[in-house]
């Protein structure tokens, strides 16, 4: 039996708390990376932060809460890539359960 | 005449440990998992296995990059059958990699995420947090009442070290001083629990702090009780008795919701995401599709 037909025999109702969480943890998994000797999440927050600063290099404390001295520029494009390329695909996941509304 | 010195290139693999019990067959589960390591994590496996097991699995040996034969210790007995999870600290001896990922036979490896644990610590790392399908409100599981929250023996990524070293033999010195660390932590000795012999062993090393490098930082996502799984696709040979494989990577998760005598059932899907299926028979069933 495939799965659809499962759903429409069970009469199961879709869950949207439950996928609501399933992606959040899925992705943000996405947004961790390792890089320069420290190890970042390309949220919103550390991308403002090296933003914020016009300085080449730069002491940011990272996820294991070390300072770690890093290349401010480079951090930046690697995290917005990050960032960017983990939304796209969160936000088209999202925008396939809501059709399931 | 001039040296030259080769760098050393590191090497990576996955070590499983699976014994057969009277009910489940956990050799076949590490082929299909070592399959999946293969596919999405691009590294070998070793299998850590007894005789006996290893003649169900004749056929697929060559999944394997090598298998370690020992001794099984069946001295832990769950539900009047001998379940054979203890002796995971040899893995720090036996694994014939320098850098190596210790997985359960009972995770399904859907995405290259894990690859990415190899980065995270010139030691040692493993799951602190896990994630309930279906129950995104779930609070993470204590030892007991009075003790630490468990950490999770299910993946542990190693690298040669001597920390490693030490915490793999502090963890083989609480394997055999169970029941005195269960009664110091307040929780039912008994049957021996991996996640609990690290979560002390681990704690004991790092002097009773916590060590932010030392954990995973995203959640070990677990398939919990009232909870089903049903693969959307069938996984597909390449060519029909090849090696390669095409793995399914959508699931359907339907769980019952009981409320006032009453069950309703709820339904979500997912995609490309690891997780770690705690209920063996429905292991099993994803497995043969």
């Amino acid at each position: 039996m495939d799965t659809k037909t499962l759903i429409k025999d069970a009469k199961a109702r879709f869950s949207h708390n439950s996928a609501k969480a399933y992606l959040k943890e899925k992705y943000s998994s996405k947004l961790v990376i390792a890089e320069q000797g420290g190890l970042w999440k390309a949220d919103a927050q550390t991308i403002g932060f090296l933003n914020s600063f016009s300085e080449e290099t730069l002491v940011v404390i990272d996820t294991f809460d070390n300072p770690v001295k890093v290349d401010r520029i480079e951090l930046l494009e690697s995290l917005t890539k990050t960032y960017t390329k983990t939304m796209t695909e969160w936000n088209s996941e999202w925008k396939e359960l809501e059709r399931k509304r | 005449m001039e040296r030259t010195r080769k760098k050393k290139i590191k090497s990576r693999g996955a070590l499983l440990f699976a014994f057969n019990s009277s009910k489940y067959n956990y050799a076949d589960m590490a082929v299909y998992t070592a399959r999946r390591i293969e596919t999405f994590l691009g590294i070998p496996t070793t299998l850590v296995t007894d005789v006996e097991s290893v003649k169900t699995i004749t056929a697929d040996i060559n999944t394997f990059d090598s298998i370690i034969e020992v001794e099984p210790d069946k001295s832990n007995i769950k539900e009047q059958t001998a379940w054979i999870n203890k002796g995971r600290y040899q893995a720090y001896e036996l694994s014939p990699y320098d850098e190596t990922l210790l997985i359960d036979v009972d995770y399904l490896v859907n995405s290259d995420t894990l690859s990415k644990t190899f980065d995270l610590s010139d030691t040692f790392c493993c799951h602190s947090n896990t994630h309930m399908l279906m129950h995104p409100d779930a609070s993470q599981e204590k030892m007991s009442a009075y003790s630490y929250d468990t950490l999770w023996a299910t993946v542990i990524m190693f690298k040669k070290s001597e920390r490693a070293k030490q915490i793999f033999d502090t963890l083989e010195m609480v394997q055999n001083n169970y029941d005195h660390y269960a009664h110091i932590h307040s929780f039912v000795g008994g049957v021996y629990r991996n996640d609990y012999g690290l979560t002390i062993a681990l704690k004991i090393v790092n002097g009773h702090t916590d060590v932010p490098s030392d954990y995973i930082p995203w959640s070990l996502v677990h398939v919990g009780k009232n909870t089903s799984v049903y693969p959307n696709e069938d996984d597909v040979q390449v060519p029909c008795d090849g090696t390669l494989f095409d793995f399914n990577t959508e699931f359907t998760i339907m769980f019952d919701h009981w409320k006032k005598s009453k069950v309703r059932k709820e339904y979500m899907s997912i995609k490309d995401m690891d997780f770690h299926v705690m209920n063996k028979d429905l292991f099993v069933g994803i497995m043969n599709g």
